[in-house]
């Protein structure tokens, strides 16, 4: 084993594409550690000035309806401690909002994605190097390993020398799936250092990445053979690679958003708007009616007197929520079986297993991102609840009182 | 007369390369401790006959046996009992003389001293000063030399030679058939084959020739003597039968 890492040490052309691999795996980490400093510091900044926004807007007010109506709350989901690792929804489903009392549904789907091209193309982040671009390096460790040897005339004087030849392939393919792993995985351990990513997470990675590593290995094994040359191995090999990491993903994912269709997010918020602008025109008794199915407890003080009472206003907007609550529900089922159905495709699919799960360890998957939706909803519900007794018992303002609003949890995450 | 047992048995053996069958039913004997040289032209089956008896070719007819092993059954066998040099055999360029002896010594288990290289360099007279260097700079001569070194320090009761000579310069060749003649004297078996013909006749006990995968004649030297060239030199080129 000592030998044959000295001689790989000397293979020019090997250490280059580990060399390569340690480069582009610590330019992946170190921008995501960028992207995620940007986005703490952006959380931060936006947490201070709401802070800021809320006091100011709160000491203008002189009711409990308006100051409702005025004041915006930040909700985040700050990204983990791994999350530099694999940016994943992050880049393509929102991860803050300011919210107020009006209609949820709207404000969570008005906003659109941040960076929709990388919705098409990914972003350079370690998940993609690992997923994509690892795989390809490993082809060029591997592909000539045997070929090589017999296009040089020593495949046969390797093989008739005796019981040290049995463990040539293995030793020499173990160093360079090893060393390719190590250029790999050190860069993202000294980016979790960084970060403060548990030993556990980084350990789990590791570990996905070298078996996805050895599933590679094991397919150039297989695929490639001593009898093709060179040159045949790496053709047969990057079409592999052309299957497996981007047409068959591709053919999967079309196939998936075909069987199970999704509302846009547009129609939830127009069918939204059109219910809380039609409001204005009903005649108030429906809107109560309906507002009063979820919240009988305040049916006695369900009473309109005047033409615009905040009570009344606030109840059609949350009628609004309650007419696009299916299709919100079918939007959010919809998005959690499209990823339950990717979760079983990347069975067959190792590169989408490992950006999966790489994607699972940093919490920046679609659960995460449908948890993030829940906990803005939850929310918002306090929100409500907190609000409706000064409204409905049309209670005096009272801007000390105000320090007893809900904070938004966001949750787990760093 | 003593008659050695023979340490390398060929018998009718047929073998097909890609579909096409190259040997049609050879058969030969090499006595233990003899020089055994397997003369033939382009396309003869020489090379496919050593590759057969290393195991990287299995026989579709017939049977070879090296050291009462079956090549087919009982290939690691034979390797391990086996030294191989093949025709222009390039070892590693970017490591040194000694480097390569050293990882291919090791690849063998063959457990080799620094007292024991140089002998054997100086055996198969490669410059001392060109050992330490990298094989790149070598001449295809001094390649060759390195590798004759490799299979000798194997150690085997067994060489199998593929085209020994080729890329030597004259001198070097004669030192060479010297250096075969003193393995036959240590007790070891080689079997080379090559279409030098004059070569064959300075070093070999026997020879057998081989024509589009047919043994159509062979050749003992007489005790005490060299095969006779002119002979085997006029059957060779089909002047005259052997």
């Amino acid at each position: 084993m000592i030998r044959e890492l000295r001689f790989l040490l000397r293979d020019r052309a090997a250490m280059l594409w580990i060399a390569l691999a340690f480069i582009l795996s610590a330019t992946a980490v170190t921008l995501g550690l960028a992207e995620v400093r940007q986005q703490q510091a952006e959380l931060a900044e936006i947490d201070r000035l709401d802070r800021a926004d809320r006091a100011q807007v709160l000491s203008e007010q002189s009711d409990w309806g308006g100051a409702a109506y005025s004041t915006f709350h930040l909700t985040s989901d700050p990204p983990s401690d791994f999350a530099f690792a694999a940016l994943g929804q992050r880049d393509v489903s929102p991860w803050k909002h300011r919210i107020r009392m009006l209609a949820l549904e709207g404000q969570i789907y008005e906003t659109d994605a941040t960076n929709p091209d990388f919705a098409l193309t990914g972003r350079f982040d370690f998940a993609f190097v690992a997923a994509l671009i690892a795989p390809l390096l490993l082809i060029l460790l591997l592909f000539d390993l045997r070929s090589g040897e017999r296009a040089a005339g020593r495949l046969e004087l390797i093989e008739a020398s005796g019981a040290g030849a049995k463990r040539v392939w293995r030793t020499r393919t173990i160093l360079r799936v090893g060393g390719l792993a190590v250029a790999l995985i050190l860069p993202l351990w000294i980016g979790g250092a960084v970060a403060g990513t548990s030993v556990f997470t980084l350990l789990a990675a590791a570990l996905a990445v070298t078996l996805y590593l050895a599933f590679w290995a094991w397919l150039s094994r297989t695929a490639g053979s001593a009898a093709h040359t060179g040159s045949v191995n790496l053709t047969i090999l990057l079409g592999l690679w052309l299957l497996i990491c981007a047409v068959i993903p591709a053919m999967l994912t079309q196939a998936i958003d075909g069987a199970v269709p999704l509302p846009d997010g547009g129609d939830i918020v127009l069918t939204q708007r059109e219910a809380v602008n039609d409001a204005w025109d009903l005649p108030k008794d429906a809107t109560m009616s309906a507002f009063l199915d979820r919240h009988p407890e305040w049916e006695a003080q369900s009473g309109i007197d005047r033409p615009f009472e905040w009570k009344w206003y606030y109840a059609f907007q949350q009628v609004g929520d309650q007419t696009v609550e299916p299709l919100s529900r079918a939007y959010r089922e919809g998005r959690a079986e499209r990823d339950r159905l990717v979760g079983f495709a990347s069975l067959v699919s190792p590169a989408t297993a490992l950006q999966r799960g790489l994607e699972r360890l940093a919490e920046t998957d679609v659960r995460a991102s449908l948890a993030y939706e829940a906990r803005v909803r939850d929310y918002h519900a306090r929100l409500r609840a907190w609000h409706y007794p000064n409204l409905f018992e049309d209670r005096d303002f009272s801007v000390k009182d105000a320090d007893g609003l809900p904070a938004f949890d966001s949750g787990d995450a760093t | 007369m003593t008659i050695a047992a023979p340490a390398i048995v060929v018998d009718d053996l047929h073998v097909s390369r890609a579909g096409s069958p190259v040997l049609h039913g050879v058969s030969f004997e090499v006595p233990a401790g003899s020089v055994y040289a397997l003369l033939g032209g382009n396309g003869a089956g020489k090379s496919t006959t050593l590759l057969t008896l290393l195991g990287f070719l299995q026989p579709s007819g017939g049977s070879a046996r090296v050291l009462e092993h079956n090549v087919a059954a009982d290939t690691a066998a034979v390797r391990q009992s086996v030294a191989y040099l093949p025709e222009a055999a390039t070892l590693y360029p970017h490591l040194s003389a000694y480097e390569n002896l050293d990882y291919f010594l090791d690849l063998a288990g063959a457990g080799v001293d620094q007292g024991a290289v140089d002998a054997t360099l100086d055996r198969v007279a490669l410059q001392a000063e060109a050992r330490g260097r990298r094989m790149e700079t070598y001449s295809k001569g001094m390649r060759q030399k390195v590798a004759i070194a490799l299979a000798l320090l194997r150690d085997t009761p067994v060489l199998l030679l593929d085209e020994p000579t080729s890329g030597l310069d004259p001198v070097a060749i004669d030192e060479f058939n010297a250096l075969v003649r003193s393995l036959s004297d240590e007790g070891r078996t080689v079997l080379m084959v090559t279409h030098d013909v004059y070569g064959a006749c300075q070093v070999a006990d026997r020879i057998g020739l081989l024509r589009r995968g047919r043994m159509v004649g062979t050749f003992d030297a007489p005790e005490g003597a060299r095969i006779d060239t002119e002979t085997v030199h006029s059957a060779f080129t089909g002047r005259s039968a052997a």
